[in-house]
């Protein structure tokens, strides 16, 4: 009766499927009010005035909120704007056909201000300052070290120097953000498109001094989000402020350009690096600067920090220094994208150990089995302790299963026929689960279980993957577990999905209580058998008497027996390390520079899979989000900070005819982690290997026409290739 | 304007302004399964079956299909429970956001009599999905259209 480990279909897809799943905007209270927001079009400008006297007369028109209404209404913060899509005014109509009409009749006098768009430039002494109160653009500034990092670089037969840089990207979620909120008079409710409804219940009340207890945080269906969705946007708060004030519903739901310009966006790390190595290929130390294109606000605190600290990914390296630096610039602020600073340690890591073979003439493969961690648990330079794995075994088993040196035949083959093929390949380690997570299990009088997680999926299947672990710990059929997520009436406080922590962090939780409720329902039934029961598939037996667990759980209802039929278990997760191999083949054509992604198989050892159709569904989309990055998406701002790419008209996020094929393995000999659940997690793992595997595959097409050739950046475009090769 | 609309064979008299989108109208009568995913008709999560042709429906006045014959992700028929049906085996679904979108745009594929995995590809490029990385979408409509 294992369900753990099966491919079991999702239970939530028969209310997607038929259209009937409510995401925010799909929310209708009687009465609803429509919000919108003035937003300033520059980069960077004092806001001298706002006048609402025109848009008050026109008809529909509720309210209207700016600067001068204090707080919580924070618009244009010490009194300017700091990136273009920045809100300075809301609106409240009647009609949503109002609002736009409305907003176009607020008449802000802005005075605009010189933008810093670029980290170099930023970093000026004479700069235009995003935060005068800072002093500089340096808004964070911190270095980790360990081992000797200057001697180990004296002592390395070649040090090897050089840059890479990733994009901005625009986590392009298909669902913009949103929000309702309602207030009755007694409790505020809000409904968000967010993957943290803790979070925004805490930060409505706190804006509005409420008690907890009378704020209620609905996260409805979620139409994805990778991050994006994980922190508490002032939209939540301006909107739930004007339902408590207005005494009325009020929606807010963002166009595309506007959820593109205030949506935060990811990556945009760079790195300087300096390393040493020796002849053979050790890479005796890694040393440099991570910074981080921050944006206006400094929201993605940790990005450049999670990158530095796992800057040495799977590799034994006993010497390192790196320094991470967020610089605020005049753009939207930057915070998690799927992956949030591991993808940037990793592409940074494989880049360099590319960059060191290729100085010491070595082959690829070759350098990184030299340097692969042997023995596990592992702390790395900078503290940070791997847990469990065995990756130079996991490397050649992946290569191999992923048939790796044959595709390189394959390239070879096909080079004779003209096709210019590339293939390349990665290798990370992904550190993943942090904090706590809370599990509510009820029993109910027919013998099911009711679970209310603090998680808060938005496309993964937890409900599905959570009942398989719940059916397992209980030894019940799966049909009996309905999980319901994402409302702060059911649990009083939780962090979400988000990091890859999910079935690690909520499942382990889940089993905390499953197996807290079978204590309950055990001592229940000693009351009712007079002994002590052993319980084995949803019976209770002792002394050649036995009940079903249906039967206790009725009786505990009747009074007949006392125990808890709701059970809470909070369970801490400390990080786990996922491990993997993946293998990208591109095809490029040398007239346009144009590459086509042509398959990309994946190895990865995330310890128990819980669901493998669902584990492949995350591997799969993931690859494709890493591989965008490394071909196609970049968010463009032009000097004056205005966003070039402020739609998906502009912003190229994949189609179905970009899409390889992929192949999913998961590791033949997995390392569980030492939670409940042995999980490691799988959200973002794809998403970490895809764009430096394919990066290598470009590089290793590329150089099939012009030898030597190094990328150093992503996105790599067509123009970009063409560029190289002329 | 007054217009007249068969949504999924269900006769609807509407008055709307002249500016008003389908999309809007369409959500308005309760068909919520018609997303709202930009403003630029490139993410085609508002896509319905118009007549019998694939429409963006944010890109369609509401005026303009006056006495149209539409069809949405509400629909029930034969092929369409086949496409849920596969949709679900396959995990093509994730958020969820752009399914109504790939179910129609699928439906009519299939409908069509389509004959290759190149034509699949093709058909759905118009359907952005951030989530599925596409290939369990395209598995599940190649099976229910026999290829």
């Amino acid at each position: 009766m294992k369900y753990v480990g099966r491919p079991i279909p999702r239970v939530e897809d028969e209310l997607i499927l038929r259209g009937k799943a409510t995401y925010v905007d799909d929310v209708e209270l009687p009465g609803m009010l429509y919000a919108g927001f003035v937003r300033s079009p520059y980069a960077h400008a004092r806001v001298l005035k706002v006048d609402f006297s025109d848009v008050l007369k026109t008809p529909g028109v509720v309210a209207a909120f700016g600067p001068g209404d204090g707080e919580p209404f924070s618009f244009a913060p010490g009194g300017k704007v700091r990136y273009q899509g920045e809100a300075v005014a809301m609106v409240v109509t009647r009609d949503r056909y109002v609002l736009y009409d409305a907003l176009e009749k607020v008449a802000v006098d802005y005075e605009p201000l010189p933008a810093v768009l670029d980290i170099n430039d930023a970093l000026r002494p004479d700069a235009p300052l995003v935060d005068e109160s800072l002093g500089n653009n340096v808004v964070h500034d911190k270095v980790y070290e360990g081992g000797d990092p200057d001697r180990a670089l004296k002592e390395a037969d070649v040090v090897v120097e050089g840059r890479f840089a990733t994009q901005r990207i625009i986590p392009s979620a298909m669902e913009p953000r949103g929000v309702v909120a309602a207030y009755d008079g007694d409790v505020l409710t809000i409904w968000s498109s967010t993957q943290v409804p803790f979070d925004v219940r805490k930060e409505v009340a706190k804006a509005l001094g409420l008690p907890l207890s009378r704020v209620r945080a609905i996260q409805p269906f979620v139409g994805g989000a990778f991050g994006s969705k994980l922190l508490v946007y002032p939209e939540e708060v301006w909107v739930a402020t004007a339902a408590y004030r207005l005494k009325a519903p009020v929606k807010w739901v963002a166009t595309r350009s506007e959820d593109f310009k205030t949506t935060t966006h990811g990556r945009a790390l760079t790195l300087e690096y300096k390393v040493g190595a020796s002849r053979d290929g050790r890479i005796l130390a890694v040393t440099g600067t991570v910074y981080a294109d921050a944006g206006a606000y400094y929201w993605g605190e940790g990005l450049a920090d999670t990158a530095a600290q796992m800057l040495p990914g799977p590799y034994d390296i006993r010497h390192g220094r790196v320094r991470a630096v967020a610089v605020l610039t005049n753009k939207t602020p930057l915070s998690a994208y799927r992956g949030a600073g591991r993808p940037e340690a990793t592409l940074f890591i494989e880049r360099i150990m590319d960059h060191v073979a290729d100085v010491l003439g070595m082959d690829r493969v070759e350098i990184r089995g030299r340097n692969l961690i042997r023995q596990l648990p592992y702390r790395n330079v900078f503290g940070i302790t791997y847990d469990t794995g065995d990756y130079p075994t996991a490397f050649e088993r992946g290569l191999e299963r992923l048939g790796y040196r044959d595709l390189k035949r394959w390239a070879d083959e096909e080079a004779k026929r003209g096709r210019i093929i590339g293939v390349g390949f990665s290798v990370y380690v992904e550190i993943t689960t942090f904090g706590y997570e809370t599990a509510v299990l009820r029993a109910e009088r027919d013998g099911s279980f009711t679970l209310y997680t603090a998680l808060t999926p938005h496309g993964q299947g937890l409900a599905t993957a959570l009942a398989q672990v719940l059916a397992d710990e209980l030894e019940v059929p799966m049909e009996r577990i309905k999980v319901y997520w994402g409302d702060t009436a059911y649990v009083g406080d939780g962090i979400g999905t988000m990091g890859s922590r999910s079935i690690t962090a909520g499942g382990s939780a889940a089993i905390l209580a499953a197996r807290r409720l079978k204590e309950e329902l055990a001592k229940a039934t000693e009351k009712l058998l007079g002994c002590k029961p052993v319980y084995s598939g949803g019976i209770f037996q002792c002394g050649g008497n036995s009940v079903t667990i249906e039967e206790v759980v009725k009786a505990v209802y009747r009074g007949k027996a006392e125990a808890q039929l709701t059970v809470e278990a909070i369970y801490r997760a400390d990080a786990t390390f996922p491990f993997g191999v993946h293998v990208a083949a591109v095809e490029l054509d040398p007239e346009t520079g144009f590459v086509r992604p042509l398959l990309y198989r994946s190895y990865d050892d995330v310890g128990v899979v819980v669901n493998p159709l669902l584990a492949a569904g995350q591997a799969i989309g993931g690859a494709l989000q890493g591989i965008a990055q490394a071909l196609y998406e970049e968010a463009v701002y032009d000097e004056s900070g205005n966003l070039l790419t402020p739609n998906l008209a502009f912003y190229y996020v994949p189609t179905a005819a970009e899409a390889p094929r992929y192949e999913v393995h998961f590791a033949d000999e997995p390392h569980p982690s030492k939670h409940p659940t042995g999980t490691k997690g799988i959200g973002e793992a794809a998403t970490i290997a895809s764009t430096p595997a394919v990066v290598m595959a470009v590089e290793d097409a590329m150089r099939r026409l012009k030898p030597g050739v190094r990328i150093d950046e992503t996105p790599i475009t067509p123009e970009d290739v063409w560029r190289h090769l002329r | 304007m007054k217009i007249a609309l068969r949504v999924n064979g269900v006769l609807h008299e509407v008055d709307v302004e002249p500016r008003k989108l389908l999309v809007h109208v369409l959500r308005e009568l309760g068909y919520k399964s018609v997303r709202v995913g930009c403003d630029t008709a490139t993410c085609g999560s508002c896509t319905v079956l118009m007549d019998g042709r694939p429409v963006k429906s944010c890109n369609v006045l509401a005026v303009q299909a006056d006495g149209a014959e539409i069809y949405t992700a509400d629909y029930s028929d034969e092929v369409m429970e086949k496409l849920r049906g596969a949709f679900r085996r396959h995990h093509a679904a994730q958020c969820g956001f752009c399914t109504s979108g790939m179910l129609t745009t699928a439906y009519y594929l299939v409908r069509r009599g389509v004959k290759s995995e190149e034509e699949v590809v093709e058909g759905l490029s118009g359907v952005l999905c951030r989530c599925t990385g596409y290939q369990n979408i395209i598995n599940a409509v190649k099976e229910v259209a026999g290829l």
